[in-house]
């Protein structure tokens, strides 16, 4: 196996890492924004499947990754919108909603595909790359870590925001309260229902790009059902992350990881039967559960419905 | 008297030959994507629509079903008339087998040879191996890194003897070439993103050529191929298969062993009226160009016409090529580093 750790396998390694971990790591910090609101949205995947296929049509219509990148979060919120309205103002079950929600989004996003693209399969450019001077250079991880379109560094700048955000600000508290004492906040005067319609359309936003940044820099173009369950690890991740979005992102690196990890040692000739290597990524989330899962703090009003006066 | 009984015997026989022989009015193929993936689902429906056309069917088409459970359509087409339902995906061969003992409606399946019931399941597990050993064989011819990769998004036995074969072909050519083999995840077939993470991964690690085999996620393959250098500075090249995509080419599709389905499906028809489905399974080949290579502008044409003198070699019998089913058989094929 040593003949393939090699610069250029291992940078492979890193890069195929981060590809895989940015679309969580959005989904889950707009997942884990959601969940301190008191709303679990099991939505996220088919937010990020309209992400994905309405960034991809308008990057490619408009031949602008950010254009495509904007054209995800709109379809993302407009998901999160039929939530909003649905499991935040008239009090429906969330789970019910997000699954169905998840199959709609599905559903609707192949046959849009199927009227617009299936006979011409049309493909982005490649997109560009920001070298950070000084850093790109440096052997193995420069070009893995410092050589990535400029959304890479957004998405870990949202870590840093949304971290301050929920530590420092009044808005982080209120969220906090809808999550946890939807009651005492709307008796101090806050708006419950408003902080969560806010909280689910930022999730939808920010699922959107996160299938956006899959369908325009990690494929380069929209397939059906292309997220795969990326949305879901999202839910996962903003579960055992407490709160805290770097942890969101250590989980994110972690599983994309483990999923780059499945190609290295396939690629590396390993003996390993195929099926125990794939299982790898699941294995890592599963082991990840059964080690931080009875830590995981949720909300305590998480999936209930408010209602003034109700008990 | 002695005419009339005979003609009366003869009338009998024939009677009741026709009533034994099934008639075949309706055919319906199912395919888990759209019939427009220049892939697996389009070269199905086209063939049954082909197939159809050449022996007086009515074809119906239900194509998008996913890979999750198609009881409900398959329970459907067959209230709704259909002689036959061709479930065109390794996914379905537990419904189908179960729906066809349920209605009596016959099903074909893929991917499981053993699963073969008189009259009522029969099986087309194909092999493009053939084809593939070729590809083997130009793909050693062109590779300039001396190193060549073969992506797949999941190994069912059809994608097994297309790897195997693609892997023997470039031993033949040349013992030297490194084979780098990969799975994306466990059956991702339309997982773009992984097709492309995946193939990225194999084309840094040294592969100047890729052998993909993918549905959807070929198009993340060809993203991959067309947005890299191969180590060495030079361009990456792409092998598909079963369907064309020379028409969304940019200049990286080297070749693709293309499947033609129409005689196997033809053949199906045939077996149906002659009372004889489920008796045996069905194959394509070169000798019929039910699996050949397609030219690209890419293609060297020195290495073509040597490939071409191949194929004449195996249509005559001259060189043997062995399907072999199994992922185990793929691994031994492949490179193992120290």
């Amino acid at each position: 196996m040593s003949g393939l750790l090699t610069e250029a396998f291992l940078s492979s390694l890193l890069t195929g890492a981060i590809v895989a971990a940015i679309p969580m790591l959005l989904a889950g910090l707009g997942e884990q924004m959601s969940e301190k609101a008191g709303v679990l949205n099991i939505g996220i995947e088919g937010m990020m499947l309209m992400g994905a296929y309405l960034g991809f049509f308008v990057a490619y219509e408009t031949s602008s990754l950010w254009m495509g990148f904007l054209g995800g979060m709109l379809g993302g919120a407009l998901v999160a919108v039929v939530m909003a309205v649905l499991c935040v103002w008239l009090g429906l079950n969330q789970i019910v909603i997000g699954i169905g929600l998840t199959l709609g989004a599905e559903g609707l996003t192949a046959l849009l595909h199927h009227f617009q693209f299936s006979r011409t399969y049309p493909r982005l450019p490649a997109p560009e790359r920001l070298d950070i001077p000084g850093l790109t250079d440096l052997p193995v991880i420069g070009p893995s870590l410092f050589g990535r379109h400029l959304i890479v560094y957004l998405a870990v700048l949202a870590v840093i925001v949304l971290a301050a955000l929920y530590r420092r600000t009044n808005l982080g508290m209120t969220l906090r309260a809808a999550g946890e004492r939807p009651a005492a906040l709307d008796v101090a005067g806050g708006n419950v229902l408003g902080i969560r319609v806010v909280a689910v359309l930022f999730t939808g936003a920010m699922a959107g790009l996160g299938g956006a940044y899959l369908a325009n820099i990690g494929a380069g173009l929209f397939i059906p059902f292309m997220t795969g369950g990326a949305g879901f690890i999202g839910i996962v991740l903003a579960m055992l992350a407490r709160g805290r979005p770097l942890w969101v992102l250590i989980g994110a690196l972690i599983f994309g990881a483990a999923l780059s990890l499945t190609t290295a040692l396939q690629v590396a000739g390993s003996n390993i039967p195929t099926d125990v290597i794939q299982m790898l990524p699941f294995a890592a989330v599963m082991l990840v559960l059964v080690l931080f899962g009875r830590r995981a703090k949720l909300p305590s009003a998480l999936a209930a419905s408010y209602e003034r006066g109700a008990r | 008297m002695k005419n009339l009984l005979i003609s009366t015997a003869l009338s009998v026989a024939l009677g009741a030959t026709a009533a034994f022989a099934a008639e075949v009015d309706t055919i319906a193929v199912l395919t888990p994507e759209q019939g427009s993936d220049y892939g697996w689902n389009q070269q199905g429906v086209e063939a049954a629509k082909a197939a159809g056309e050449a022996t007086g069917v009515e074809v119906i088409v239900a194509e998008g079903l996913g890979y999750g459970d198609v009881r409900a359509p398959m329970r459907e087409l067959a209230a709704e008339g259909a002689d036959l339902l061709i479930a065109h995906a390794s996914g379905y061969n537990t419904a189908g087998p179960e729906i066809a003992a349920e209605t009596g409606v016959p099903v074909a399946i893929v991917d499981s040879p053993d699963a073969l019931q008189d009259g009522l399941v029969a099986d087309y597990t194909l092999s493009g191996h053939e084809g593939a050993y070729l590809a083997g064989r130009l793909a050693a011819k062109m590779t300039t890194t001396g190193t060549v990769g073969i992506v797949v998004s999941g190994e069912p036995p059809s994608w097994n003897s297309q790897s195997a074969g693609f892997a023997e072909g470039v031993h033949a050519e040349d013992p030297d070439v490194k084979i780098l083999y990969s799975v994306i995840g466990p059956a991702a077939y339309s997982d773009a993103a992984g097709g492309n993470r995946v193939t990225t991964s194999v084309i840094a690690a040294g592969a100047d050529i890729i052998f993909g085999q993918g549905n959807g996620s070929s198009f993340g393959m060809i993203q991959a191929v067309e947005s890299n250098k191969a180590t060495d500075g030079s361009d990456v090249l792409f092998i598909d298969v079963i369907g064309d995509k020379s028409e969304l080419d940019k200049g990286h599709l080297l070749t693709s062993v293309v499947w033609d389905m129409t005689p196997v499906y033809t053949a199906m028809i045939e077996d149906l009226k002659n009372d004889e489905f489920g008796t045996h399974g069905y194959e394509i080949s070169l000798k019929n160009d039910s699996v050949k290579l397609i030219k690209t502008p890419q293609v060297d044409e020195e290495a073509w016409a040597a490939v071409m003198d191949l194929r004449d070699q195996i249509i005559a019998g001259d060189i043997t090529v062995e399907p072999k089913f199994d992922a185990e058989a793929v691994r031994s094929l492949v490179t193992v580093s120290e």
